[in-house]
């Protein structure tokens, strides 16, 4: 007979299953790593070229921008796979498993969010490197702050996935969402070159808050601190708890039945 | 012991089980049998807590599956009908993870996926993405998570549906032993000979409704005097049924394939009579098989239904 598991022994297991599919897609990972490498030395180098003429090194602003795109887009895939499960069956296996459901969701965001960390921790090593910065410290400080902004993107996209009930209307407003997330912010490019229509949404946004505390550890010139760290704590919070409350719900008033 | 109160679930109005009431007693195997959709699987997801009963109670070892779901999922081990697994995983991945999470100790989790891969003929496409295989394997890597468990509650959704008939008979070994080990097996199936070879009892659904529960031994003698003759015939002549019906100890007649079925209420000594009747009708009787009710013949008297 089987003994219980503990409740961190639970949440890890959750966590190891999404990184199992994650190293067995391995398709998926080249893509978007040789996406990532064109960006970076193709698309990054010839811009900051041209940007030059400004003074402004666009190379360095963009590699670490890269980084925090990239997790963004991965954390966002979480809401995709509760789809996947509900219409595989597979949620019905993984609600009649031994743990609470709360367990279960806190599992499913941080495994969203970890996924993502791994995939993107060779990406940011490379970044440290071509920005000429060699601190474990801080490479391993701007790899928490990042985790920190996943388990967000996570979270966000789990709230959407559950009050969005079609996954295809989820499909169109995952993407819109995702292209909002990222393109209103400070990721790509500087809040100072942004219509300014924009400008205010960009600067309250979490992936201009993490863009920003990165680039003030790789890159010298620039600052970030307390109000970035509040921006993106606050957003994790909101939305971790949102998620985490709205899968919740969704299980337990039977959407999955 | 597993205790149905009065059990019943809607969905959207439907109600998919209804007011099911039933025991399940410990280390025994217990059939459910109905056709497709007669609320089985549905009865099984509302013990094993995913479904909440929309009215009454699932009581399992004494704790309520609605108050307790935790402790009761912690008992119950679940091979679902259609395989259920990430199928990017290979087998041995998947069911060393699902030996994991449900808190097998490593040690031991590895012997037993050795040994039921091994028994199943899987050590050579262990490592295969599940994607890759053929549907019974499929299903033999679902039934191997419950074997790999060994929980205090084992349920089989259709636990040989695909498989051959040597993998068949291994699966209903393996269940066995689970019961000799200790655990109360529920095995819902829409294969009569499944049910009566493997069950200690069977509870037999139909349309929600707990219908009957009892020994299949039991249920058969219920139908005691109901002889069954099967005539098989040279040509279907459907105006026969008819005919037949017309005596008075004929319960039932119908033709399946080219064979005349009837059904008799204590009427053994009637069977010349009979043979004389179609041979009126121009009938000619090929072959005769005088038995006694199956346990099919017992869900069709209790449900009026034919099983697929």
């Amino acid at each position: 007979m089987s003994e219980k598991p503990s409740t961190f022994f639970v949440i890890w297991v959750l966590v190891e299953r999404d990184l199992r599919t994650l190293v067995k897609s391995p398709f998926i990972l080249i893509n978007r790593t040789i996406f990532f490498l064109i960006q970076l030395f193709v698309f990054a180098f010839l811009v900051s070229k041209l940007a030059s003429a400004l003074g402004f090194n666009y190379f360095d602003f963009y590699s670490v921008g890269a980084v925090v795109s990239t997790i963004t887009s991965i954390a966002f895939i979480i809401g995709e796979d509760l789809f996947e499960e509900e219409e595989l069956g597979l949620l019905d296996y993984l609600l009649s498993l031994p743990f609470g459901h709360s367990l279960f969701v806190i599992g499913r965001a941080l495994g969203g969010a970890v996924r993502g960390l791994i995939y993107v921790t060779p990406m940011m090593i490379l970044v440290a490197y071509v920005d000429g910065y060699f601190s474990p410290a801080g490479i391993a400080g701007s790899l928490a702050i990042i985790f920190v902004l996943a388990t967000g993107i996570s979270g966000l996209s789990i709230t959407l996935a559950m009050l969005i009930r079609n996954a295809n209307r989820f499909d169109i407003i995952i993407a819109l969402a995702e292209l909002a997330t990222v393109r209103v912010s400070a990721a790509i490019y500087p809040l100072a070159y942004m219509p300014r229509v924009l400008q205010p949404v960009a600067t309250y946004s979490p992936v201009t808050s993490a863009s920003d505390l990165v680039r003030a550890i790789f890159l010298p010139g620039y600052t970030a601190g307390a109000y970035e760290t509040i921006v993106l704590l606050l957003f994790v919070g909101i939305f971790f708890g949102l998620g985490s409350a709205f899968l919740f719900r969704n299980i337990e008033g039977g959407r999955f039945e | 012991m597993i205790e149905f109160k009065d059990v019943t679930k809607s969905f959207k109005g439907f109600e998919a089980v209804k007011d099911v009431t039933c025991e399940i007693n410990d280390r025994e195997i217990f059939g459910l049998l109905g056709p497709n959709g007669a609320g089985k699987t549905t009865l099984i997801m509302t013990m094993a807590t995913v479904y909440r009963p929309t009215k009454g109670e699932v009581v399992v070892d004494g704790h309520s599956a609605s108050l307790e779901p935790n402790r009761v999922k912690s008992l119950i081990g679940i091979s679902f009908q259609d395989p259920k697994y990430d199928r990017i995983l290979s087998a041995r991945e998947i069911l060393e993870w699902h030996g994991k999470v449900t808190g097998v100790e490593k040690s031991v989790r590895e012997r037993r996926i050795d040994e039921i891969l091994a028994k199943f003929g899987l050590t050579a496409e262990a490592k295969k993405r599940t994607w890759t295989l053929s549907g019974g394997t499929k299903k033999k890597i679902e039934n191997a998570k419950v074997f790999v468990q060994r929980p205090r509650i084992a349920v089989f959704d259709e636990p040989t549906a695909y498989l051959d008939v040597p993998s068949r008979l291994m699966v209903w070994d393996m269940i066995e032993e689970l019961r000799d080990d200790g655990s109360t097996v529920v095995l819902a199936t829409n294969m009569m000979d499944e049910a009566d070879r493997m069950s200690d009892r069977v509870g037999i659904m139909n349309r929600g409704e707990m219908v009957q529960v009892g020994e299949p031994a039991r249920l058969r003698r219920s139908l005691s005097g109901r002889d069954i003759i099967e005539m098989k015939l040279d040509t279907v002549i459907p105006e026969l049924t008819g005919e037949v019906s017309k005596v008075e100890e004929v319960k039932e007649a119908r033709f399946e394939g080219d064979t005349l079925k009837i059904v008799l209420s204590n009427g053994r000594g009637l069977l010349p009579y009979l043979i004389n009747v179609v041979s009126a009708k121009g009938g000619r009787v090929q072959s005769v098989n005088l038995k006694e009710p199956s346990l099919e013949d017992v869900f069709l008297y209790y449900t009026g239904m034919k099983l697929s």
